[in-house]
């Protein structure tokens, strides 16, 4: 699968960062790409560009707060989740998404 | 060079004392205090609990990670501190919610955006180092400041390996899509 994912945390520091490495190594191990934008204290950072969400099979939003542009995802299908599962779950996530979608 | 002021060996102790997560987060602004890295112990330990009441911050491997934006910060930095005992820790790994700590990673941040934000990038990349397994499992077992250095400052693949504790099993999750 493609996927694309933004974290974003309510102090915007810790896990927020933290998440996105942890979901960046589980898609690898489970051989899916990925691109994980952080929305933390340092500002928007990897940012996904129109064209990384076009080629998304799906969108992860592993979020505390509100995830700021939204409306590029539109039309998209989205896994809304915690920070917290994403930060005990990652590779359960991803393979449970793997899953639904009966892609690889 | 900011690195040298987030990372410092002054601001890492490995006889972190006391036996609730109250005592050792006292202690640690103490040394905070002390290395002029905060101006006021008390307003720091607020706004760090301030971050503590919206969610855990145990991170699984007898790690913590408190962090919060205080006005008080002087400097920005990350506090590194190995506990003399496991402190009992509200944790998101844990079913229970709780984990024992034995070490913490207090992040002490400028609530001042323009001040932290030459900083934040640096932050955010060596809080992003925590999300590997391999070098979590690695510092839980650290013994020497410059041993825990060493390993949040390497790469990813100069790592090795290393059993790493409370491996996660694969399950299905109850997800909406």
């Amino acid at each position: 699968m493609k996927i694309v994912a933004v974290t974003a945390c309510t102090a915007g520091i810790a896990h927020t960062y933290i998440v996105a490495e942890k979901l960046q190594k589980a898609a690898e191990e489970l051989g899916h790409d990925i691109k994980v934008e952080t929305q933390g204290s340092a500002g928007i950072e990897n940012e996904l560009t129109a064209e990384d969400i076009a080629n998304a099979d799906v969108v992860i939003y592993s979020h505390d707060i509100a995830v700021r542009g939204a409306s590029r995802f539109a039309g998209k299908k989205i896994v809304d989740v915690p920070i917290s599962t994403a930060m005990k779950q990652p590779k359960s996530l991803i393979s449970t998404i793997e899953k639904k979608l009966g892609a690889k | 060079m900011p690195l040298n002021e987030i990372l410092n060996k002054d601001i890492i102790d490995l006889n972190v004392q006391g036996s609730t997560k109250d005592e050792v987060l006292r202690y640690m602004a103490s040394v905070l205090l002390k290395n002029g890295y905060i101006s006021d112990e008390d307003v720091f330990i607020k706004d760090i609990y301030e971050r503590e009441a919206e969610g855990p911050t145990g991170m699984g491997s007898h790690i913590s990670i408190p962090h919060g934006k205080s006005f008080s910060v002087l400097k920005n930095g990350i506090m590194i501190g190995k506990t003399v005992q496991p402190i009992r820790w509200e944790s998101s790994m844990s079913d229970d919610g709780f984990q024992d700590t034995q070490l913490i990673f207090l992040f002490c941040v400028s609530a001042d955006a323009e001040f932290a934000r030459n900083h934040m990038m640096l932050l955010s990349e060596l809080a992003g180092k925590l999300g590997n397994d391999v070098r979590v499992a690695k510092l839980s077992k650290a013994q020497t400041k410059e041993e825990i250095l060493d390993l949040i400052l390497c790469e990813d693949d100069q790592l090795g390996e290393a059993e790493v504790l409370e491996a996660e099993e694969i399950v299905d999750l109850d997800i909406d899509l």
